[in-house]
């Protein structure tokens, strides 16, 4: 039967077993020579012959078969999967340990400026307020235009770079932007 | 990603992932009494078109007829598989190294003039964890433990054997049984069984017939819950465990009836069938335990005809030392309290222990329980006839 499976919720109900054959059609007659009958044959004699899976995936007699080629042996594919996960067990460990380290490293750092010089400390320990704007900024912002404006307000220290370019599999259509320069923010 | 490689799909294909999920209620030690303990399915016939059927039926490995394991797939099929025996060897070899060196901590920690008890217990712990991790990846030690083959004195057996029991079903139907049959609330608060009890009873040959004939050799595995026919349990069951703890600790076992009638007071009441105190056990040793029929002898199930289903629990409970327990005579056995006795003996079921039960129900069986073992007249039991309303009517003229 001439069906497209990608047009496989525009079937009829009848017809949504991919693949469903009806032996009411000899071999080789084409059946879309006459539309009408083709409904009426199929009406008259729906299709039963039942060796594919059915439609919603609750019987596939097929699966067993395609998973033995795929996976010869259960015991290696557990042995695998352990290996694996030990793996990532290690690399994990090991990030965290790492991160351990260093985060004592700070606590240690902060503690000795604690000793040696307490407004350091103070300086060391403020937070900082990433919206915060300088006078420089403020003189500069005054003689912007709209859109410069608001480049400036949305440029945030530590936030994620606006202009960073997310990496593609081919290369734009217009090509390099060589005169492209990055817009700089007015600091103190 | 697996290599798609043409393999022939042989040693252990798609039949093991089934296996290993049928052996879940079968034991992996050995029950030598002819059960059978493993559910071979049937091979599936090969279809027209497919030259070789889909093996089913799992191979027949056990320590009756042990075998040595091999590579599933032979060195170069699949790259994935060997780097992951490379990586597995390592990681065994450096946990091995670790282990060595907590031993000897240990050993020096002990050797001080007051080693620290707290810190030789974190120790200890970390050291039975360590000795587990490091072999539990091995595909050899899995699979001889998923195939019968389990040497019991190794602690990573141990372990394997003790989580397929926990989270491949056997402990979980247990558990429910119990729960739905009501026989936790009624017999005991709670029980977390920490150790596989199984009971064997004969087979039944017919039930046609007045009585049922009943096997005399052959032991069958009894579900929990499931109904027995009194026929079957006129002996003392054959009782396997498998025991997760290496150094032998004292159980006593306990069998009873939480749904015997008391008459007097119109209610049921608990009938001890069976008590052997003092049983050791360890994981080493062997699974059939022997001489549980010589403290309180056992006095097979008789539920009344008329009674309800007979819950039958079978419990093992865990001892802290040697106890003496007085023998409880035949015509004793009624009013039996589960609680106090557990109190008075200093059997604590926050411990762990076993359980089992199953459901019986009167047969023709029965009377001859009554005439041989308790020499007792067979009670009947039924609902009290009902007081005729119309009684003093009945037989004189209506219409006059």
């Amino acid at each position: 039967m001439s069906v497209s499976v990608l047009k496989l919720n525009g079937l009829p109900f009848q017809l949504r077993g991919l693949g469903a054959r009806l032996y009411s059609t000899r071999k080789g007659e084409v059946s879309s020579s006459d539309p009408q009958k083709d409904i009426i044959r199929r009406h008259l004699y729906p299709p039963n012959i039942r060796n594919k899976a059915s439609p919603t995936g609750t019987w596939r007699p097929d699966v067993a078969r395609a998973l033995q080629r795929a996976i010869p042996s259960v015991q290696a594919h557990e042995t695998i999967e352990r290996a694996w996960l030990l793996h990532q067990r290690h690399l994990r460990k090991k990030r965290d340990a790492e991160l351990q380290r260093k985060f004592n490293c700070m606590r240690q750092a902060m503690q000795e400026l604690e000793e040696i010089d307490s407004r350091l400390f103070r300086e060391a320990n403020k937070q900082e307020d990433p919206r915060a704007r300088s006078l420089a900024e403020v003189e500069a912002m005054k003689s912007m235009s709209e859109p410069e404006k608001r480049a400036v307000e949305s440029r945030v220290r530590g936030l994620f770079p606006r202009e960073l370019r997310i990496p593609t599999d081919t290369p734009p259509k217009n090509g390099w932007p060589n005169e492209w320069r990055a817009f700089q923010r007015p600091l103190a | 990603m697996l290599a798609l490689r043409r393999v022939q799909p042989w040693a252990v294909g798609f039949a093991q992932r089934s296996a290993t999920k049928q052996v879940a209620l079968a034991s992996t030690a050995v029950d030598t009494d002819g059960s059978h303990s493993q559910s071979s399915g049937e091979p599936v016939a090969p279809q027209k078109h497919q030259s070789r059927a889909i093996r089913t039926r799992r191979p027949r490995i056990s320590l009756q007829h042990p075998r040595e394991w091999n590579r599933p797939l032979a060195f170069g099929v699949l790259p994935a598989f060997d780097e992951a025996l490379k990586v597995i060897k390592e990681d065994s070899m450096a946990l091995k190294d670790e282990v060595t060196a907590l031993e000897g901590a240990i050993a020096r920690e002990k050797e001080t003039p007051q080693p620290d008890q707290h810190a030789l217990r974190v120790m200890e712990d970390r050291l039975r964890i360590l000795e587990v991790q490091s072999e539990i990846n091995f595909p050899q030690v899995r699979w001889k433990c998923a195939n019968g083959m389990a040497d019991m004195s190794k602690a990573v057996d141990r372990h394997l054997l003790e989580q397929r029991w926990r989270k491949e079903g056997a402990l979980d139907l247990l558990m429910e049984r119990i729960h739905q049959m009501k026989v936790v609330p009624d017999v005991l608060p709670d029980i977390h069984p920490s150790l596989d009890l199984r009971v064997n009873f004969p087979k039944v040959k017919s039930d046609a017939g007045l009585q049922a004939t009943v096997s005399k050799t052959v032991y069958e595995r009894v579900e929990p819950g499931v109904f027995l026919l009194p026929e079957q349990t006129v002996e003392p069951p054959k009782i396997y465990t498998t025991v997760f703890h290496p150094e032998e600790r004292l159980y006593t076992l306990l069998m009873i009836d939480p749904d015997f009638p008391d008459e007097t007071n119109k209610t049921f009441q608990t009938y001890l069938h069976w008590l052997q105190p003092n049983i050791p056990l360890s994981s080493v040793s062997p699974s059939s335990v022997p001489n549980l029929n010589t403290h309180t002898a056992y006095i097979p199930p008789h539920p009344q005809r008329g009674t309800n289903y007979h819950r039958y629990t079978i419990l093992l409970l865990p001892q802290h030392s040697r106890l003496s327990i007085h023998m409880v005579a035949k015509d004793k056995r009624t009013g039996f309290d589960v609680r106090t006795f557990m109190e008075k003996h200093g059997l604590d079921k926050n411990v762990g222990g076993g359980v089992h039960m199953w459901r019986e129900v009167w047969s023709e069986g029965v009377p001859a329980v009554y005439k041989e073992i308790l020499k007792t007249a067979e009670p009947k039991f039924g609902r009290m006839p009902k007081a005729d309303r119309y009684g003093d009517f009945r037989g004189k003229k209506r219409y006059v």
